[in-house]
Order: C-alpha cells, then structure tokens, then sequence
C-alpha cells in the first residue's frame, strides 16, 4: 500500500496535544483534501497511552485518521535506521514509523522532538510541528492565540528550547509578522 | 544498503533467533505470534510489518538494522566455524553488539570516534612475533605506535590502545568464562575485557588482546590469559610474552627492580614495582623469571607476594582510580555519542543505551538552547 506524498503523517505527541485540547476537529479542517496518516508504531503509542489519557482514544476512533503498516523491506529497513538512531528502552518507536513513512513516500511528517526533527532534515524529509499548525489555525480563524498560547508558549520553551517562556509565542509571533494583530 | 528479499530476511532471523538460543515457541510467545507464524516468517513464506520485525529484533536482544546488513567480515567467518546452529556465548554476544554499536557511530561520520588512528597500523609493517625476542621488539613497537616513551609506566592502557584505533570495553560477565576477546572492524577494532577479574589482570588481558589486533587476528577470545602453554599453543605463549614486555618493560623493570632489591629487599620491591607498572604479583613474577632477574626462590617469593593496606599506607603507594572497573565504555566512543546527543543526530535514550549504563540523563549534555531568530524554524 503507498501513501499519497501530499499526506500529513503524524508522530505520537502532535496528535496527542491537539486531542488533549478538543482540536482534532480544527486538525481535520486544517488538513482539507489532505490525508492524515500514523503508522501502525504511532497506533501503537496512543493505544498505550489511551490507558492513561483518555482523549487519545479519540485519535484512534477517527475514520479520517488513517493508519498505515508495511511489510516492504524498503520501508522495514528505512525503520531500522531511524530505530537505530532514535530507539532504545522501549521509546521512540512512534518516531521511527513516521520518519521511514517521510522518507519512502515523501510526505511530510509532523513531529515536535528536536532529534528526529534534526535526523529529518538531515534525511531530506519536509517536516512541520504542531506549533506551525496552530499558527494556521489562526489564520483560518478555526482558534484563537488566547486558545493556543499557552499550549504553544509550553512546546516552543520545552520541546524547542527556544528562549522564552510564558507570553513568548504572542510576541514572537508579531514581532516577526507571523500574525497580524486582528488576527489575535 | 542490503537489498534482500523475504528468505534472506527470514534466514536472518532465523540464525539471530539460534544464536540467541531461543526456540520458535520462545519467540512466538515474546512477541505474541503463533510457532507456526513464527516458522513462515523464517522460511519467507509470511511476510512481516517494520513494527513486527522490531517487536522480533527486540525479542531476540538485537537491533533491527542487524537483519539488513551484512556484519563484519570478522564477524561472519567467525559465525561460520562456529556452525549456524551454534548459540553465541556470553562473550561473542557482546562481542558482536559492540563491534554493531562502534560500526553504527562511525557510519555517522563522528571524528571524535578515532577509527582513523587504525591508519597508522599499515605502515607499521608489523608481523606475528615468532619469537620472544620477536614479541618483545613488538611490545616496543607497540609503545612507539601509542606514543609512549620506551620505559614509562603505562597508567590507563585502555586510552593507550584507542590511539591505535583499539576500542576497549569492559563489563563484568563472571568468573567461569572467558577474559577478553577481541574482533577486527574494517577500520579499528572492538575488545571486551572481563571485568571479574582484578585490575592488574584486566590490563595484562588488554594488553593481550592488543597483541592479537596489531597482528591483525580477526576474531579471538581468549580464556585464560597467560596460561598458554609454549608447546601447545606458541603464538598465545608469544602474546602473552608481548602483553607482559608491553606492560612491563625490559630495560625499566631491570633497572628498577635491582635498584628497589638492593635498598629495600625482594617484598618491598616486588610491591613497589607492580604499584608502579600496575599489575599483578603473578605477572611481575613471570617477568622477573623470563628476564633472568630473580631466582627462582625470589620469583615464587614475588608470586605469593600480597600487596596489604598496611604496605599502602607505609610505603606511600599511589592507588588510581583503576580502569575498566565493572562497565565501562572507551572514552572516545563515550566522546562521540555525547557528540551525537549534542549534535542531536541520536536520541537521548539512545545515547544512555549506548553508553551502557556509565552515564545518566543528568549527565548528558544539555541540549543547545536556540537563538530567538530560530523561531521560523518552528512557526513558519
């Protein structure tokens, strides 16, 4: 089975948040005539997951939500790599699937870790975050920055270790034109 | 990259899965699939997902990339004599996994690794010591090529050997196995030192195993370092001669010990000579015997020699933190995986796994904090 190079192929953590917050309806409207994918490793984290919070059952109840395994060896050794680089004690593995599926198809590939947003650009894969989705939902007036400051102010200090911390993302974001101010 | 087909694939997990000494059943139950999916798997008959061929390689205590790449030449004919159905014991277990995990660092092209220093090997025009005279101009060879003067007491011989692109680990795998054992990567190569053993013994099997690469050997274990007997097993016997001339060296040892003999007696200078070159008493002993320095009354008065605290204390001994102590890692491997972690080209957790437990999160470094203008890389 091939998956279309204009998917959206999401890791664990992106699709995680924005069911945490209720947004997986704003995600859908965001991906348009887009598919979304996970691979079956990323299925995997969230069932396990869903044990403990609730809301990621609901990633894995969405029809739109598509879930892709493979038994090509191009994309079995293109997993082993990543693996090599990413896995160890059970973690990771989620990455893993969604960096071989960026490389084999070509789509780009959400993630929010810096290591494999780093092994991704190395590798040639596009790669987005959740924090560029929440800048377009913005824009689309499907959320608005008091909606998604703090969660974004959390990922930019914490995930991105960019060098600020609460109100950051607001400033930065029209300080360097990203947003208008009535699109606030 | 291999470009293999379901068989191959299958095969490999098979031989993976013997060699780790599980059964089908075994497997299947790790993994939670049916013996017979199992068997079809391994005959290439049932096809298998990524997720299923990792919960596989983590069931058989591989990495996935194993069943992708062929492993080193040493590697391979050594698993062919062996026998395909043959289990790996402890020692060739680890063997393997750390000749996979220095190989790995090196395919990301991290300079802090220092493979490269093996480079200095090919002009070296060095050949197997037929002779204990040929195993101790080896010895000074050796010391030539780590940049060690003719005479100094080699303090951390595990450092000493990565000059020459030797990477040493050690780990504690028991008493009733083997000493050490070393395989020859295609650039440098990999030892395990067991680390059961005491100081002075682990470095005298270093050293050892040092001989055994430098002439190249591809793929040895070594059960009872300095045992060998000349008769049976000649090129061990001249190994051992080399590892001990390389550790103790002939003009230092000569000079010192008739020196420490005449102002202190045999005892006093047996313990100030094996606390100087840091090794046993049954070493310094054979030392002493083969260089004609002690009778044989003095050489079995240094082997049953004991080094107390009491000596320690009174003759003002210098005790180092000793190396290969339980697990270690050789400290240009343990440099470039923190260049990985730096660099973030490997996961955290990937790096604790490499460096086998000798560093925690804490001691990671810590990641690079990105300059405020590096915001387009994250909300553009």
């Amino acid at each position: 089975m091939t998956v279309p190079d204009n998917a959206w192929v999401f890791d664990t953590g992106p699709l995680r948040h924005f069911a945490i917050q209720g947004w997986l309806g704003v995600l859908r409207f965001l991906a348009g005539e887009r598919p979304i994918y996970i691979p079956d490793s990323v299925e995997r984290e969230l069932e396990s997951a869903a044990a403990h919070v609730s809301a990621a059952r609901a990633v894995l109840e969405a029809d739109w939500i598509r879930v892709h395994r493979s038994t090509s060896h191009d994309f079995a050794e293109a997993f082993a790599h990543y693996a090599d680089r990413l896995f160890a004690d059970g973690k990771n593995l989620g990455e893993c699937g969604v960096l071989a599926m960026g490389q084999i198809y070509r789509c780009e590939v959400v993630i929010d870790d810096a290591t494999p947003r780093q092994i991704a650009r190395e590798k040639g894969i596009r790669v987005t975050a959740t924090v560029p989705l929440l800048c377009e939902a913005i824009r689309a007036k499907k959320l608005t920055t008091v909606m998604v400051e703090e969660l974004a102010d959390n990922l930019l200090e914490g995930m991105y270790y960019l060098p600020f911390g609460s109100g950051g993302f607001r400033q930065h974001v029209l300080e360097n034109g990203l947003l208008d101010y009535d699109e606030l | 990259m291999a470009d293999i087909d379901a068989v191959t694939l299958g095969e490999r997990i098979r031989e993976a899965r013997k060699r780790a000494d599980l059964s089908q059943e075994d497997l299947g139950r790790a993994v939670g699939l049916e013996r017979t999916v199992v068997n079809k798997i391994e005959g290439g008959v049932r096809k298998v997902t990524a997720l299923e061929l990792s919960d596989i390689a983590a069931a058989i205590g591989v990495r996935m990339s194993t069943f992708f790449e062929e492993p080193v030449p040493a590697l391979v004919a050594h698993r062919s004599s062996q026998g395909l159905d043959t289990a790996d014991s402890q020692i060739d277990a680890l063997l393997a996994k750390f000749a996979s995990e220095v190989e790995f660092v090196a395919s990301l092209g991290v300079d802090e690794l220092g493979l490269d220093a093996a480079g200095v090997l090919a002009q070296a025009d060095i050949t197997q010591p037929s002779t204990n005279a040929e195993a101790e101009a080896l010895a000074v060879k050796a010391r030539d090529l780590m940049a060690l003067s003719a005479e100094e007491p080699i303090r951390r011989l595990s450092d000493c050997v990565a000059k020459v692109g030797l990477l040493a680990f050690s780990r504690d795998i028991g008493k009733d196995t083997a000493d050490a054992g070393t395989v020859l990567l295609p650039r440098g190569g990999v030892s395990l030192v067991n680390s059961h053993m005491k100081v002075g013994r682990r470095r005298l099997a270093l050293a050892h195993e040092l001989g055994h690469y430098l002439i190249a050997d591809a793929y040895t274990v070594d059960w009872r370092v300095a045992d060998h007997s000349d008769h049976v097993v000649p090129m061990e016997s001249r190994i051992d001669r080399f590892a001990r001339a390389l550790l103790l060296p002939k003009a230092a040892v000569t000079r010192q010990w008739h020196e420490k003999v005449a102002r202190s007696g045999v005892r006093r200078a047996a313990i100030l000579l094996a606390s100087e070159f840091r090794v046993d008493m049954a070493t310094l002993a054979t030392r002493l015997k083969e260089l004609g320095l002690a009778d044989s009354e003095a050489v079995v008065q240094v082997r049953k020699n004991r080094t107390t605290q009491a000596d320690i204390v009174e003759m003002n001994l210098y005790v180092p933190l000793e190396e290969m102590e339980g697990t270690t890692v050789p400290r240009p491997f343990a440099r470039a995986v923190l260049r990985l972690v730096r660099d973030e080209r490997i996961s955290r957790e990937r790096a604790l796994g490499l460096l086998q437990g000798t560093f925690d999160e804490t001691d990671l470094p810590h990641v690079r904090e990105r300059r405020a203008d590096e915001i387009w890389d994250f909300v553009s």
